[in-house]
């Protein structure tokens, strides 16, 4: 046993590893990166683990290895499950052989940016069980319980976590982690489980896959992971909490006594599913109290489930949540405030709202941030010879469409560059852009997506617009590395880092290979070079490709490395600020005689000097 | 005891560094602790917090509003973002150092005056202890890590000295950075000496 501050992605990837493990893929994603990312940096003989080229295929791999028998874990974000979701409800309906358990992150709050998407959706729809562990603690125990769920009941398992739980850090006691269990490969030829073949097979499936989650339930209640506490005296509240939610219940309880709230007049289920929902503990529940407060973030699963049992059940009394239509939103994250309004609601305590409502007008006098690139970004010099080729064909800049991807290089859509204008989902840019090129857009359109966000989902959007030889011009901003989630390999990223024996597939070969003639490779440090090639491709017809590349500036940093330097001569600075306007990069400061530069952000791209109109700052090689 | 700490700033500045030494020298103690920082998409210059309780086992990660013992600001406009979390008579201890976004360097966007800030932190009837950023030493001609800085001034200024033991707290820079140990001990040391103004 040892003591170690584990994050809760990490604490799931310990979980994984004392459940014994053995293949492990995934792709990146706020809020679940770092689960993945704890394991590759570990040494771990005998098991495999992978950034996949997307959730899909991540998820098809991890499939793969349980059907073989092994245990297995898929690791991605809400919105990486939206990919997998085709496998997912195929394997649904086949079950498993060793355990599989795929890790969905949500984002209540929407901090990473996406959509405020609840995966418990999707336990539903899919009638996989979905553990929620309510803390970081509860979050290592319940992935080892989830993969013996998995093997005994033969089906996939969901664990989900939120932000506030997989991005937390606490101190936690974890056991040294066991070596992968020794199993001899299944191969298993049964085309009634491993096939689709005809309507007698997949009707059969589908009752296998309800019986299995019916058969989950009866698991989860055997392991008794569920707490449910009843009051002594009936006819009370009874709350029902889940996930998130359930670790502010204590601190309420504690805030409310003031206004006369009583704790032992309070039954409560702690439960860590919503699917399977926990009829039989809310059942014990209806019988003994009087009215029930149900507390989970995002969308009412478990109150419609409550709704739903109650019917059955014939309980009367109040039922109070979102459904309401009162201070428990469907909108945003939880926390204690939310507790007490729900007390409030269902018992009338009278604690004052403002209590716990802090000033938040001030807030708006606060100087807003867009996010920009960082200093020495290669994206900044395509977004500028974006915008300068336009300006250079007299073209309006509120008349060319130029459709944004997901990763780094959505950035372009903030100012100085107001390059881009849409953010949908990986490799939509080059899909969207087709549309608006059969909806009649008459001015040229151009999509631009990062390297791995092609990779993930982009290929298929480019192949269409060649087989249809939809004009428009694609823009690959390629860095080599999947940057936005914290630097990791996809496959153009350079063969040092790819793990032993893999290999790096380069861009600059595979989009020739489709037939394109219509094909370049810039610098976005040639400011100059890059405009005219996206100027040119603005005149020429049918489908054309730039590959604009360079890596990543904060990766080159790392590897010691140094692309140049650009040298201030304060005397020539006329203060023009054309710098800054042009580029917006964070190592430039406006001071009263000149424009600095701050020496330690600098990475020397020298985007500042080739916009520079008096020669005040100069670029020069790097080392 | 229960302690919840609410720290903004700006990326960059250190301020998820300065969190972290702290539960170090929590985790030392055996306190339990939570630790949530949220950095948003930024690498540099953008919105960055994080929200630390000390003392409670099993509580959520997110402090009420109204209920940090502490909160420390690190940059003069993001303060603006901390003070809904100050409890009344609680600490709010203000680095005012002002990071600039593009738009107002150009003179295209507002930025709040620092007795602004400084009445809107009073008005949430918490203790306001104010550092010029002026104040941060520089050691043989270069300054020190202000959120070292900033560490140090909370212990010497504030409720957390009371929490934590400033002694324990130099050992745990101490050991973060073995070789930069004794310009980062300095600049802790600068901050508990340094008094802050209401």
């Amino acid at each position: 046993m040892q003591v170690k501050v584990l994050s809760g992605n990490e604490a799931l990837a310990y979980g994984a590893l004392q459940a014994g493990v053995k293949v492990v893929t995934g792709y990146p994603g706020t809020p679940s990166t770092g689960a993945l990312t704890s394991l590759l940096a570990m040494d771990l003989p005998g098991r495999y683990v992978e950034w996949s080229v997307n959730e899909k295929v991540a998820f098809e791999i991890a499939a793969g290895a349980a059907w073989a028998g092994q245990r297995a874990l898929c690791t991605m974000k809400m919105s990486g499950l939206n990919v997998a979701y085709d496998s997912l409800i195929s394997i649904a309906y086949s079950g498993c052989n060793g355990g599989l358990v795929i890790y969905v992150a949500d984002d209540p709050g929407a901090s990473a940016g996406m959509a405020e998407q609840d995966t418990r959706g999707f336990a539903l729809m899919s009638d996989l069980p979905m553990l929620e562990p309510s803390s970081i603690r509860d979050t290592y125990r319940l992935t080892e319980v989830a993969f013996e769920l998995s093997e005994r009941v033969r089906t996939p398992v969901f664990v989900r976590l939120v932000a506030s739980i997989a991005n937390a850090k606490t101190a936690l006691q974890i056991a040294d982690p066991l070596p992968p269990a020794d199993r001899t490969p299944i191969l298993e030829r049964n085309i009634a489980k491993y096939t689709k073949a005809g309507a007698a097979i997949c009707i059969t499936q589908h009752r296998d896959v309800i019986a299995r989650l019916e058969k989950a339930s009866e698991v989860i209640q055997e392991m008794e992971l569920n707490s449910l506490q009843l009051a002594e005296k009936p006819g009370g509240l009874g709350i029902v909490a889940v996930g998130a939610t359930v670790a502010y219940l204590g601190e309420a309880f504690d805030l409310a006594v003031e206004y006369g709230f009583d704790k032992t007049e309070v039954s409560i289920l702690r439960t860590v599913t919503t699917t399977p929902f926990p009829a039989a503990d809310v059942q014990r529940l209806f019988a003994r109290c009087k009215s029930i407060l149900a507390l989970e973030e995002l969308e009412p699963h478990l109150e419609r489930g409550l709704h739903i049992e109650a019917h059955r059940f014939g309980f009367a009394g109040r039922i109070i949540g979102k459904l309401d239509d009162g201070p428990l939103s469907r909108v945003g994250e939880y926390d204690v405030d939310h507790v007490l309004q729900g007390l409030n609601m269902a018992l009338g305590l009278r604690i004052p709202t403002d209590r716990f409502k802090g000033n938040r007008a001030t807030e708006t006098l606060a100087a807003r941030r867009p996010i920009t690139v960082c200093a020495g970004c290669p994206h900044r010099g395509t977004y500028m010879a974006i915008n300068q080729a336009i300006q250079n064909l007299n073209l309006d800049k509120d008349e060319v469409m130029i459709t944004g991807d997901i990763g780094c290089t959505i950035l372009g859509m903030n100012p100085p560059f107001n390059t881009v204008w849409t953010e949908v989902s990986m490799g939509a840019s080059v899909s969207l852009a087709q549309g608006y090129v059969h909806g009649g857009v008459e001015t040229p359109v151009i999509a631009t997506i990062g390297d791995s966000t092609f990779f993930h989902a982009g290929i298929p959007g480019l192949l269409n617009a060649i087989q249809h030889q939809t004009p428009l011009t694609l823009i690959i901003m390629d860095n080599g590395w999947t940057s936005m989630t914290g630097m990791q390999v996809n496959p153009g990223t350079d063969e040092t880092f790819q793990r032993t024996g893999g290999c790096r597939i380069d861009l600059a070969r595979v989009i020739p290979g489709l037939g394109i003639e219509q094909f370049f490779v810039t610098d976005p440090y040639d400011l100059k070079g890059t405009t005219s090639i996206i100027e040119r491709c603005l005149t020429l017809p049918g489908v054309k490709v730039v590959l604009s590349r360079r890596e990543c500036a904060i990766q080159v940093r790392r590897q010691g490395k140094r692309t140049g330097n650009v040298r201030l001569i304060p005397e020539k600075c006329v203060l023009c600020k054309r710098c800054v306007t042009a580029t917006g990069c964070p190592a430039l400061s406006i001071e009263a005689e000149s424009i600095t530069i701050d020496p330690a952000l600098c990475n020397g791209c020298g985007l500042c000097a080739a916009v520079c109109p008096t020669g005040a700052l100069k670029k020069e090689d790097g080392t | 005891m229960s302690y919840d700490i609410y720290l903004v700033g700006v990326g960059g500045q250190g301020i998820l560094t300065l969190a972290d030494l702290i539960v170090r020298a929590a985790v030392r103690k055996e306190h339990p602790v939570s630790f949530f920082p949220t950095k948003g998409m930024a690498q540099r210059g953008g919105f960055v917090k994080a929200e630390l309780r000390l003392g409670q086992g099993g509580v959520g990660p997110h402090i009420r509003e109204n209920g940090a013992h502490l909160v420390i600001a690190m940059e003069r406009s993001e303060a603006l973002k901390g003070v809904r979390y100050a409890r009344p008579e609680g600490d709010f201890l203000l680095y005012g150092h002002v990071w600039e976004p593009t738009a107002v360097m150009l003179g295209e966007a507002a930025y709040p005056s620092l007795e602004s800030v400084l009445e809107t932190v009073r008005g949430s009837n918490a203790r306001l202890v104010y550092l010029d950023s002026r104040e941060l030493p520089k050691i043989d001609g270069v300054y020190v890590a202000a959120n070292i800085f900033v560490l140090g001034a909370a212990f010497g200024n504030t409720t957390l000295g009371e929490v934590l033991d400033a002694d324990k707290m130099t050992e745990v820079v101490q050991a973060r950075w073995p070789r930069g140990a004794k310009r980062n001990v300095a600049a802790f040391d600068a901050g508990l000496r340094v008094r802050g103004t209401s």
